[in-house]
């Protein structure tokens, strides 16, 4: 298998196996939560959202691939924080790698590469999101010099 | 033709069923404890137990190793279960677990000389087994796992044989696979396949297949080419479970990500086409797999339908459809992929050579000289792996087991070949005689007509 990849940002041709990566991302967390169940038009949801995401610009899409597939994906946006200083401020939203490319180093490639473009639209500060109950992105981003800030406690309303 | 067998097969199982209830009632459970220490007089107790058993006591204090030495333990085994996954009966407690495990101990005692004690547990959660295993280990020997539900068991297989220094066997999962990849081997020789060469279906993800599959790894054959199946298709790397197999059946997961190169998708079916072999443990049948399937494989295919009580699909429909091998886990057809060939062995050999593990590497060991046993009295397609009765077979195993423990550094007691091959004998027919002797005395009665 080969272990040379390549990281840029998403093209239209990468649409739809990005919208795939996502999509698989999404199933994924419903696992750890039934409050993070997928909406029956997922894959339709995801590929509007990342058409959405490429031609804002204040988004961003990249891909990893190997030998020319896209194996891996990342979507971020520029987000305001209003409040809080620093503001503008970088929001890492779905990271995702195919099972058979993990466990070497992909996943943090990609974190940097964002963490670069980011701070190249004016972030000052990169953040994730991720289910409560996923040890292993508590593990990744940790490792990565990420900490907790804050907290998303959910509830029915009955 | 097919009516006839299953009428005759589920008649004999409920004669079977009978005699077990009526036997276990009038013998009041099937084995017991005796001293194997003359008595000469009540002085004697003085030196079986207090003072004189103090003196051995601070011996092993001072090195726990001689607990093997100086008292029952080097020939002593749990069964342990906490009854989640009994035969085919399913989740049916720890009591009424006791009397297969009680069943195996004979078997244990009767082919491979092993001292087992049933111990069936209240403890359904893995890692409350772990806990208990840790802690009886002390008093034994070894410890054999069994019907424990899957994927529970590859846990707690796994993490006893890393964290214990006792040899740790899961039967369900070794014990099978032991005696599927004997078959397998001898099997290959008749076809003139090679193991590293062939591509292998494995249908049936259950603790048995998943174990029968890195056994069959671990003795050459190529991951990329086998396919395992379970109940939602083929396993490959971007199957869309594939992410909650990673967190909730690594093991699975593991196989996803290494088998099937090309992968397949979809079920039997695809997978089937040019397959050499094909390995199913999976549900019983007949008609879990059709004659169309076998039909579809390579030249010269075997099958081994390994599903309890009837499997996946009959013998003869299989040769039918082109299968040149065919095994079964039934002794009323020919190659019967049978543990009980494999485990009483493995143990006696670990147990001889006061081994600290079974490695999968050991099990390999134990196949290939099941599979030379039978190749030295000629393999042939209805003969692939020996049968239960040829007795020489279990010596030979133990003593193969116990040289590769001692080759990997794994031995407290290093023997020569002849050395063990003579242990081993020894406490094996030691066993039959003296069992042969109580029922000669009657002091084991004949059971009521």
């Amino acid at each position: 298998m080969s272990t040379s990849y390549e990281i840029r940002e998403a093209r239209k041709e990468d649409l739809e196996r990005a919208t795939e990566l996502i999509s698989r991302l999404k199933y994924l967390n419903a696992e750890f939560d039934p409050l993070l169940t997928p909406v029956e038009t997922l894959e339709e949801e995801s590929r509007r959202y990342l058409e959405e995401l490429m031609a804002d610009e204040h988004g961003l899409v990249l891909v990893v691939t190997f030998e020319g597939r896209v194996e891996g994906v990342l979507t971020a946006r520029i987000v305001d924080r209003r409040f809080y200083d620093p503001r503008i401020v970088g929001q890492i939203i779905d990271v995702y790698v195919m099972p058979s490319f993990r466990r070497r180093g992909v996943g943090a490639q990609l974190l940097e590469h964002a963490s670069r473009e980011l701070k190249s639209k004016g972030a000052d500060m990169i953040f994730a999101e991720f289910p409560a109950k996923n040890m292993i992105a508590n593990g990744f981003y940790n490792k990565l010099g990420f900490r907790e800030i804050t907290a998303i406690f959910a509830k029915e309303t009955g | 033709m097919v009516k006839r067998t299953m009428s005759t097969g589920e008649e004999r199982t409920k004669e079977y069923y009978e005699k077990s209830v009526e036997y276990s009632k009038f013998y009041e459970g099937k084995i017991q404890v005796i001293p194997k220490v003359p008595v000469r007089s009540l002085d004697d107790f003085s030196i079986w137990y207090t003072p004189g058993v103090a003196g051995v006591s601070r011996l092993i204090a001072e090195d726990n190793d001689l607990s093997f030495e100086y008292t029952s333990r080097w020939n002593t085994v749990a069964i342990l279960t906490n009854g989640t996954r009994v035969l085919g009966l399913g989740d049916i407690g720890p009591e009424a677990a006791l009397p297969v495990m009680e069943g195996k101990a004979l078997i244990f005692k009767y082919l491979g000389g092993v001292d087992a004690f049933p111990l069936p547990i209240r403890a359904k959660e893995k890692e409350e087994v772990v806990d208990v295993a840790k802690r009886i280990a002390p008093t034994f020997g070894g410890i054999n796992l069994e019907d424990i539900r899957h994927p529970d068991c590859f846990y707690i297989l796994e993490t006893l044989r890393e964290e214990l220094d006792i040899p740790v066997w899961h039967d369900d999962q070794q014990g099978t696979a032991a005696a599927t990849l004997a078959g397998l081997l001898n099997a290959l020789k008749i076809v003139g396949k090679k193991l590293d060469e062939v591509k292998i279906v494995m249908f049936g993800a259950g603790a048995a297949n998943i174990a029968n599959a890195r056994l069959i790894m671990a003795a050459g054959a190529r991951p990329g080419h086998m396919i395992m199946i379970d109940s939602k298709g083929t396993l490959h790397a971007e199957r869309a479970d594939i992410d909650k197999l990673a967190l909730t059946h690594p093991w699975k997961y593991k196989f996803a990500l290494n088998t099937n190169e090309e992968k397949v998708t979809g079920g039997l079916d695809e997978a089937i086409a040019g397959a050499d072999v094909l390995v199913a443990a999976s549900r019983p049948g007949p008609g879990v797999i059709k004659k169309e399937q076998i039909a579809k494989m390579n030249d010269n295919p075997v099958v081994f339908a390994e599903a309890n009580p009837v499997p996946e699909i009959w013998p003869y429909e299989a040769k039918e459809a082109g299968a040149k091998v065919v095994a079964t886990g039934r002794s009323d057809f020919p190659n019967q992929v049978n543990n009980s060939l494999v485990f009483p062995s493995v143990f006696r050999g670990v147990l001889d050579v006061r081994a600290r593990k079974i490695t999968d590497e050991m099990a390999v060991e134990a196949a290939k000289e099941l599979a030379h046993y039978a190749e030295e009295r000629g393999v042939d397609e209805d003969y692939i792996i020996p049968t239960m009765e040829e007795w020489e077979v279990y010596p030979r195993v133990a003593v193969a087991v116990g040289l590769k423990a001692i080759e990997l550094g794994l031995a407290r007691r290093k023997l020569s070949r002849q050395e063990l091959y003579e242990h081993v004998r020894d406490v094996i027919e030691a066993s039959r005689d003296t069992l042969g002797t109580l029922v000669g005395k009657n002091l084991i009665r004949m059971p009521p007509q």
